[in-house]
C-alpha cells in the first residue's frame, strides 16, 4: 500500500477509536450499562420520567445506524484485505460475527418492547461484544500498519 | 476505491466524471458545514460557550450531556468518512509523495484535535474552546484546498 494511503488508513483507525469511545459514553448516558437500565429505557419508568419507547421511536433511532453500521463495518473490514489475514478463516469469521452482532444490537429493542425481557441481556451483550470485535479489528489493522 | 488502481485517470471516461462529482459535492459540504456549525454550535468563542454552558443572565440553558454526545458521535462519523475519502482521492491525484503526506497529516491531526478539544472543553476545560475553533478552521481550509487541488489536477494536469 502506498505510504499516503497508509497514513489515511491509520487516521481512520484513530477516528474509529473515538467513534467507539463516544458510542460507549452515549450508551452509558442514555441507556445505562445494566439489564435493569436497558429494560427501564425501553419499557419506561415513572420514577425516572422515562417514557415507554414505541415501535416508531426505536425505528427513528436505528434508521441512521442501519446505514452507518453497514458502511463502517464494510470500510473497516475491507482494509483487512490489504493485510496478511485476507485469506484466513479468521477474517471470514470476524466479518460474519461483526455483521451478525451488529444486527442483534439493532434489532433487540423490538423484542424487548413485545415483552421478551431476556433480550435486554442480548442488547447489552451484543453492544459490548460489538465494541470488542471492532477493537480487535482495529488492533489487527494497527499491528499490520506498524509492521510495515 | 477503484480509482486508486487506474493508471491514467484522464483517459478513463467513466471514473473522471465520478471523481469530479465527488469533489464538487465535498466542496459544497465543507462550505455548508460552516453555516450549519455557525447556526447550531457557533464559530466564535462566546457563542460556543453560550451554547455548551448556557447563560443565566439571558436564561439560556446549557447543552444537555446526551445531546452533546449525540452531536459529537455524529460529527466523528461524518468527518472520518469524508476525510478518508478525500485523503485517498488526494493521494492518488496529487502524488508528490512527501508533500501529500504532510498535508494529509496536518488535515487529520487538526480534525482529530477539533473533536477531542470540543469534548475536553465540554467536560473539563472550557477555555480549550479556542483550540477547537482554531483546529476546526484549519481542517476545513485544508480540506477545501485539497479538494480544489485534486479537481485542478484531475482536469488540467498533464498526467495523473
Amino acid at each position: 500500500m502506498q505510504q499516503a494511503y497508509r497514513y489515511a488508513v491509520l487516521y481512520f483507525l484513530l477516528f474509529s477509536l473515538l467513534l467507539l469511545g463516544s458510542s460507549l459514553l452515549l450508551f452509558e448516558d442514555k441507556i445505562g450499562l445494566s439489564v435493569t437500565a436497558v429494560l427501564q429505557y425501553y419499557l419506561g419508568n415513572e420514577e425516572k420520567f422515562l417514557v415507554e419507547k414505541s415501535w416508531l421511536t426505536i425505528l427513528k433511532i436505528i434508521l441512521p445506524h442501519i446505514f452507518a453500521f453497514g458502511l463502517f463495518f464494510m470500510v473497516l473490514l475491507h482494509f483487512i484485505l490489504f493485510t496478511k489475514y485476507k485469506k484466513s478463516k479468521q477474517f471470514i469469521k470476524l466479518s460474519y460475527a461483526i455483521f451478525i452482532v451488529g444486527f442483534l444490537e439493532l434489532s433487540s429493542p423490538y423484542f424487548i418492547i413485545i415483552g421478551l425481557d431476556f433480550f435486554a441481556y442480548v442488547k447489552l451483550i451484543s453492544f459490548i461484544l460489538l465494541e470488542l470485535l471492532l477493537l480487535y479489528t482495529l488492533w489487527l489493522l494497527l499491528a499490520s500498519i506498524y509492521k510495515h | 476505491m477503484r480509482f486508486t488502481l487506474i493508471k491514467n485517470l484522464k483517459e478513463d471516461m467513466a471514473m473522471k466524471p465520478l471523481l469530479n462529482g465527488l469533489l464538487v459535492f465535498m466542496l459544497l459540504y465543507f462550505i455548508a458545514d460552516f453555516f450549519v456549525v455557525n447556526a447550531t454550535l457557533g464559530l466564535v468563542s462566546e457563542d460556543i460557550k453560550m451554547t455548551l454552558f448556557g447563560n443565566i443572565d439571558e436564561f439560556i440553558d446549557p447543552m444537555d450531556k446526551s445531546v452533546f454526545l449525540e452531536y459529537l458521535h455524529g460529527q466523528i462519523f461524518f468527518i472520518m468518512m469524508i476525510l478518508l475519502t478525500l485523503s485517498t482521492v488526494y493521494a492518488r491525484l496529487c502524488s508528490i509523495k512527501r508533500y501529500s503526506i504532510i498535508v494529509i497529516n496536518i488535515l487529520m491531526i487538526s480534525a482529530l484535535l477539533s473533536l477531542t478539544t470540543l469534548f475536553i472543553s465540554y467536560f473539563y476545560i472550557p477555555n480549550l474552546v479556542g483550540v477547537y475553533i482554531f483546529s476546526f478552521f484549519i481542517w476545513h481550509i485544508i480540506a477545501f484546498i485539497m479538494a480544489l487541488h485534486s479537481l485542478w489536477n484531475l482536469n488540467f494536469a498533464t498526467s495523473i
